[in-house]
């Protein structure tokens, strides 16, 4: 019921807007006693009971315009987004059928640590970097805020390292979810990161014994962007993968809640589509969600096991639930490939606990388990992660725990392994462009990577701030690469032919994952979903 | 053996022997590396990619497979050089084919360097000798 007047409330808003007009262009410029003019702030306005907050970023001169008919006439707050500084005024505007011209004064922030990034408390905490290695992880379900402010030492922090182990991947802060089947934890490694952890937080006094780091605000092309987001109308939705159909509706998997998330961009209305509860007491949520030929939606669902079918006309759901012989507590599937299955009547996922491939027959039902690392030496931890098929079915996985990118052929069901040409790379997500290249992230290298399947060959390439993390990495029609992750609040937009980059600051602290751009727009349009921060976001680059 | 085919030898063990620990993770939480050896690795596989009689080959693409069960896949440096961290020690090396491809390059022979069978750990030396088509 909540969701339906969440609904109706954003269509009334939406309907309102266009029988009232659109407001003139809202610009201005942004000041500080400190800099005078500023360039790269980002300017965020939301209207008095919208979901959807327009952000544009300041220019060279300071100057920032949001773009003509995006604003109705309304009472908007103002927010701002400068590393070091707060808005100090004005905090709200009223939009009337008049040109608003407003002028930003900004003043120096009290509270710095609040503003930073994880990728900014990489930079600035001490340590090396196998010490900083473990807390990548960490970012899954909270920021490091939460981290260095406290006060454990290591004594203290060991017990809540082992419990916090005991969470399901798909935990956030505003829902906690426990994992039904104990993990194994090697209690050495939970003293070592305890007492790393100690010596970067407030365990020996009031202030950080470290100066904090912070990265430059946007400049440049970095400033020509539309930014929009779309709050979801309850705080525990974590949307993990987007995508948009044909329609333009956005389409996310809810990584912590049995729903199938829908949104009107147009007018900000959402919809959820509850998916049915397979294992009662089991985590809840869905991770992969992937488009098949036909353009009906697949999800991996997790502790839910199993994958999902969404039919895109009939809007219902058919559960294919894993066979009991495969069931047990700490089964999961995180990933779901169905993009090609119209070859053979067969769907790819992955068995997370078995460290395993599953290939599921539309048939029977009924999914056959396919150990991809038998002959590579036990004792190894293996993850099949990101997939792609190309259009014989033929598979593609990421090792997430390790350095490879695997391949399953189809038909004879032999697997060949590519290790990455960086060492302990553990690709994550990918994505298979029609010319046959393998797009994915090097998650702990921070890199992103091809890999040309015919060929067979690796190209790689550093993102270009340390500490980024890439989760996904998308190829768009013009041949740029669009990436996004869990540390820097930054979209990337990288040229693989000239190494040229452009990071998109985000208004807000944004956990990334699953990224996507709809190429049927001038320029492209990218997607992603802030799985801590129930919100989907849109990103329209001006050029 | 000459002096130079000892000399690759002496610094590929290393380097494959120096890559274990990196290559090798246990199971368990990801609360941090956990470097040890799981002691299953079978042989690593190492060797020149070169033209018949000529130079190394870079960027030639070089497989390890176990006939009709799968394959590990890699390719050379600029010196021609590769190496391949090897399967599970329950695989016999005898049964591991090492091929090597480049586009324009046929594959002309195949020379594996005799070894020592009762050290399991004793890294396989493999050349592989290419022609121009």
């Amino acid at each position: 019921m909540k969701h339906l007047l969440f609904a109706l409330a954003a269509v009334t808003l939406a309907c309102c807007q266009a029988s009232a007009g659109r407001a003139q262009a809202l610009t201005g410029s942004v000041t500080s006693v400190e800099e005078g003019a500023m360039e790269g702030v980002l300017v965020s306005a939301q209207q008095t009971g919208s979901p959807i907050t327009i952000t544009v970023v300041s220019e060279e001169l300071g100057r920032f315009r949001f773009p003509d008919g995006r604003l109705a006439p309304g009472h908007y707050a103002l927010r701002i987004r400068a590393i070091g500084y707060a808005l100090d005024g004005p905090q709200a505007v009223e939009l009337g059928a008049a040109a608003t011209d407003i002028t930003l004064k900004l003043r120096k922030t009290s509270d710095l640590a609040a503003q930073l990034t994880n990728c900014e408390w990489f930079m600035s905490m001490p340590g090396t970097p196998e010490q900083k290695r473990p807390l990548i992880e960490c970012m899954s379900c909270h920021t490091f805020e939460r981290i260095v402010r406290s006060t454990y030492d290591a004594e203290a922090f060991f017990p809540v390292l082992k419990r916090m182990a005991q969470y399901a991947n798909n935990t956030t802060q505003a829902r906690v979810q426990s994992r039904r089947a104990e993990r194994e934890v090697h209690d050495d490694l939970v003293r070592k990161l305890a007492a790393y952890l100690a010596t970067v937080n407030l365990s020996s006094g009031p202030n950080w014994p470290y100066e904090l780091q912070t990265l430059p605000r946007p400049k440049g092309r970095a400033t020509h962007v539309v930014i929009t987001e779309y709050d979801l109308p309850r705080q525990a939705i974590a949307p993990h993968d987007v995508r948009t159909d044909a329609q333009g509706h956005v389409w996310y998997s809810n990584f912590v809640e049995n729903f199938l998330g829908e949104l009107d961009p147009k007018t900000g209305a959402h919809r959820e589509h509850a998916i049915p509860v397979q294992k009662p007491g089991s985590p809840t949520g869905a991770l992969d969600l992937e488009a098949d030929g036909d353009g009906n939606l697949w999800l991996a669902m997790m502790f839910q096991t199993g994958v999902a079918r969404f039919d895109m006309a009939t809007k219902t759901f058919q559960m294919f639930p894993i066979q009991s012989a495969l069931d047990n507590d700490a089964a999961q599937q995180s990933m779901v490939m169905p993009r090609a299955s119209s070859v053979d009547g067969k769907v790819w996922s992955n068995e997370v606990a078995k460290q395993s491939i599953l290939r599921l027959d539309l048939k029977t039902g009924t999914y056959e388990l396919i150990d991809p690392f038998k002959f590579l030496p036990k004792g190894r931890q293996h993850a099949p992660y990101g997939m792609a098929a190309d259009r014989e079915n033929n598979l593609y996985f990421m090792d997430f725990a390790d350095e490879n990118i695997g391949r399953i052929d189809a038909k004879t069901g032999v697997t060949t392994i590519y290790p990455t040409p960086t060492p302990k790379s553990r690709p994550r997500r990918t994505m298979l462009d029609d010319r046959g290249r393998l797009w994915f992230t090097e998650f702990a290298a921070n890199k992103l990577g091809l890999f040309d399947t015919k060929t067979e060959s690796f190209k790689e390439w550093d993102v270009p701030t340390p500490h980024t993390y890439p989760y996904d990495v998308f190829m768009d029609k013009n041949d740029e690469l669009w990436s996004g992750g869990m540390a820097s609040d930054r979209v990337l937009r990288f040229d693989p032919q000239s190494g040229q980059s452009i990071e998109y600051l985000l208004p807000r602290p944004t956990n990334i994952r699953r990224v996507f751009v709809d190429n049927s727009t001038n320029p492209v349009t990218f997607w992603a979903g802030n799985n801590h921060g129930a919100e989907i976001l849109r990103v329209e680059p001006l050029d | 053996m000459t002096f130079d085919r000892v000399w690759l030898r002496v610094v590929l063990v290393a380097a494959c022997i120096g890559a274990v620990p990196t290559l090798s993770r246990a199971g368990g939480v990801g609360f941090g590396e956990d470097d040890a050896n799981s002691g299953d690795d079978g042989p690593s596989y190492f060797g020149f990619v070169r033209e018949v009689d000529g130079p190394g080959v870079a960027d030639a693409k070089v497989t390890a497979a176990l006939k009709d069960r799968g394959a590990l896949v890699t390719r050379t440096d600029i010196m021609g050089v590769y190496k391949i961290p090897g399967f599970g020690k329950d695989i016999n090396p005898d049964d591991v084919a090492i091929t090597c491809a480049k586009d324009g390059y046929a594959q002309a022979s195949v020379q594996r360097r005799p070894r020592d069978p009762s050290d399991t750990k004793d890294p396989v030396e493999v050349e592989c000798y290419l022609k121009r088509k």
